[in-house]
């Protein structure tokens, strides 16, 4: 007796199991909070309408990015077939490509050519693509139009712009302890010439242009050009004091503009986009980030998974998104629409140059690790405690540290 | 059967339980403390290595200085509260109209969870718009503004003093309670004696309070070397790591750089020190009342 029903019950299972589109589930996880939770659910309730057989869920996951970071780690490393597709910060896609937890994508020829250099680059590993860009950020210098005639054409006239000018804060920008005091980091240290990591895993950060980029940065705190609050904050209250006028330049993401623009906004129609400048021998840099899709590497449909993924990052769809929540579009040919004119608050041709000098952070899988220990000196030496120089040639140091222990230089994995 | 297996067979549930909820997650916890076990390098395996992560924590400079911030505070927060809670207490112990009420208001601090606590403190000493600046400044205190959370010194005033507003009804009520089993004919006979009220505070109220002084020592100590949820919304830690508690550290090892095994390690180690400062505190309160009877 029991036998027979053990079989009943496993064939049961094979029958739900079926591999053919016919009962398909799809579970897709990312951002579906407020608006990018409505043109998300829209798009996938017309993928469903033209896919019979497709169910596609969206499984929710916290909104912060480290959180979520945490989240994917735990069920990926349990080898949890769910959430099929995964929406990745741009500097996860190394590590859970060397990992083994996503799929190479290349056997469905993705769209490479119509893609930005930079973000290939962050979303390789070893040569192959792992994950498809979805949507675009950049770092950008926001600047009042009303004060000033042109954006600053260097660091220096940026420090200076913002102290003539100063009303309050002159120059905001995120310098909490988190990843996003990195990226404002990466871009001043790219202004000066400097970079984070060589292609071997060599930490560079210690360098003099890192010591000069860093000591630019706390220069702004001590000479009060930037308010000691930024060390607290991260996007949103700089947008704040951006938008109720308190400040002459803001460093942001893509984000801020429409709601700066928007009503309620004191800054509305007075400010507009530039690249962060760069100090004689650098060149502007951007921080590249943004969201990608890849397929979980234990989905039961990754077949289902890439078509999903096709479609959300068809060029239709990624107009649609950048008309409704401002989102840039990862695919080149998306930016000589005229729809996308009217749908950016800035014109495209400006925010395009930013977006073509954008830069990933290092591609390596242990750069969450590395950011942390960089996080911590920065916002030390920033607090007063620790000087510049001293501050990196401890967080170079103790990089140095993780990145014996992980064993990539010995060519692992 | 004989009388000793009946009362192995009637005790065995409870040692089940206690081994499977305490003994086998404290044992799994010092296993795993022995391994490399790195959720963010999963290329490297789950080696066996031993004391690895002991010798790497203790030539951490981030442990120890989590290591010093965890007793400053302890040290500092509870001592506040021991001496904040007995004045409560003297004060509640009074008979006075409304007694009842004051009692159960001091309580409504305790009652508030700790994160929402944390986050009422972190506005309330805000550089802008917090109401610590704005009265420090009118009152001539302070010539402008501080702005408390970037400097580590004034990073620790929230955060001590919302410990302290929190938990000082807790020990004020654990105290009351001790002097409610004080008897009265004590304080007769002293004030017979002539007996002035300070004397009689230091001589008998005073020994006679010790036990319930030191059970609100041993809890609010316990408890003060656990902090996490009050500095992990109110400062994060920063800045830099110059407010990050033992606990903190360990989260962020376990949480967010998912190193199971160096986290297992730090864990291994609060517990150690943790457990330490129970055992020589019950020693000090055995010996206690020992000498009362």
């Amino acid at each position: 007796m029991r036998f027979p029903a053990l079989l009943a019950l496993s064939s049961l299972v094979l029958a739900c199991g079926g591999s053919d589109d016919a009962g398909t589930l799809l579970r897709i996880s990312g951002s579906a909070v407020g608006a990018e939770g409505e043109i998300l659910t829209r798009q996938i309730a017309r993928y469903q309408a033209k896919s019979p057989g497709v169910r596609v869920v969206i499984q929710s996951t916290p909104d912060d990015a480290s959180q979520r970071h945490q989240l994917y780690v735990q069920w990926l490393n349990a080898r949890v077939g769910t959430p099929d597709v995964l929406q990745l910060d741009v500097v996860w896609t190394p590590e859970f490509a060397a990992a083994g937890w996503i799929l190479p994508l290349d056997r469905y020829s993705p769209p490479r050519r119509d893609s930005f250099p930079a973000s290939l680059e962050a979303n390789a590993w070893q040569g192959r693509l792992y994950a498809v860009p979805w949507f675009m950020d950049v770092g950008m210098l926001y600047w009042r139009t009303d004060l000033l005639a042109r954006p600053p054409a260097t660091l220096d006239e940026l420090a200076a712009g913002a102290r003539r000018a100063a009303s309050g804060s002159g120059f905001v920008w995120q310098g909490a302890r988190y990843e996003g005091l990195v990226t404002v980091f990466l871009e001043v240290l790219g202004g000066y010439g400097g970079k984070i990591l060589g292609p071997g895993h060599e930490v560079l950060v210690d360098s003099p242009e890192g010591v000069r980029a860093l000591t630019w940065l706390r220069d702004l705190i001590r000479q009060g050009i930037s308010p000691q609050e930024v060390l607290t904050w991260h996007e949103e209250e700089t947008r704040f004091a951006f938008q109720n006028g308190q400040a002459v330049f803001l460093r942001n993401w893509p984000y801020a503009a429409p709601l700066l623009a928007g009503p309620g906004s004191r800054v509305a129609g007075r400010f507009s986009v530039a690249p962060m400048p760069a100090a004689p021998g650098g060149a502007p840099t951007a921080a590249l980030g943004g969201g990608q899709l890849a397929i979980n590497a234990h989905s039961r449909f990754p077949d289902a998974a890439w078509r999903l993924i096709a479609y959300l990052t068809a060029p239709e769809q990624m107009l649609e998104r950048a008309e409704a929540v401002g989102q840039y579009p990862a695919r080149r040919s998306v930016w000589s629409s005229p729809r996308l004119a009217a749908a950016l608050q800035v014109p495209p041709d400006q925010v395009l140059r930013i977006v073509e000098s954008a830069a990933a952070r290092p591609a390596t899988p242990i750069w969450t690790e590395l950011s942390d220990v960089l996080q911590i000196w920065l916002h030390r030496s920033l607090a007063g405690q620790a000087g510049p120089e001293a501050a990196l040639r401890e967080a170079a140091r103790e990089m140095e540290r993780v990145i014996e222990r992980s064993g990539l230089r010995k060519g692992i994995p | 059967m004989t009388e000793r297996r009946l009362a192995w067979a009637l005790v065995a549930p409870a040692l089940i339980v206690t081994a499977a909820v305490a003994l086998f997650p404290l044992g799994w916890t010092v296993w795993e403390s022995l391994h490399q076990h790195d959720l963010r390098m999963p290329w490297l395996g789950r080696p066996f290595v031993g004391l690895d992560n002991y010798v790497e924590i203790v030539s951490d400079g981030r442990f120890w200085g989590a290591m010093l911030h965890t007793v400053f505070f302890t040290a500092v927060s509870v001592a506040v509260e021991l001496g904040l809670g007995l004045f409560f207490a003297l004060a509640l112990n009074r008979v006075f109209r409304g007694r009842g009420m004051v009692r159960a208001a001091v309580l409504i601090p305790w009652s508030i969870p700790t994160v929402v606590a944390a986050l009422l403190w972190r506005f309330l000493f805000d550089a802008q718009a917090g109401i610590a600046n704005a009265v420090l400044v009118g009152l001539g205190f302070l010539d402008e503004p501080v702005v408390w959370l970037v400097r580590a010194a004034t990073a620790w005033v929230p955060v001590i003093l919302a410990d302290v507003w929190k938990t000082t009804p807790f020990v004020a009520l654990l105290l009351l309670a001790g002097l409610q089993n004080i008897d009265p004919a004590l304080y007769e006979a002293a004030a017979v004696d002539g007996a002035t009220a300070w004397r009689q505070l230091w001589n008998v109220t005073l020994p006679l309070l010790r036990p319930a002084l030191a059970v609100a020592l041993i809890f609010r100590t316990l408890d003060a070397f656990r902090i996490f949820d009050l500095i992990y919304v109110l400062t994060g830690g920063g800045p830099g790591t110059a407010t990050e508690p033992l606990a903190l550290y360990t989260f962020n090892a376990l949480f967010s750089n998912l190193r199971f095994g160096y986290g297992a390690a730090l864990s291994v180690i609060i517990f150690l020190v943790t457990f330490l400062l129970a055992l020589l505190y019950l020693k000090g309160l055995g010996s206690l009342t020992e000498e009362e009877r």
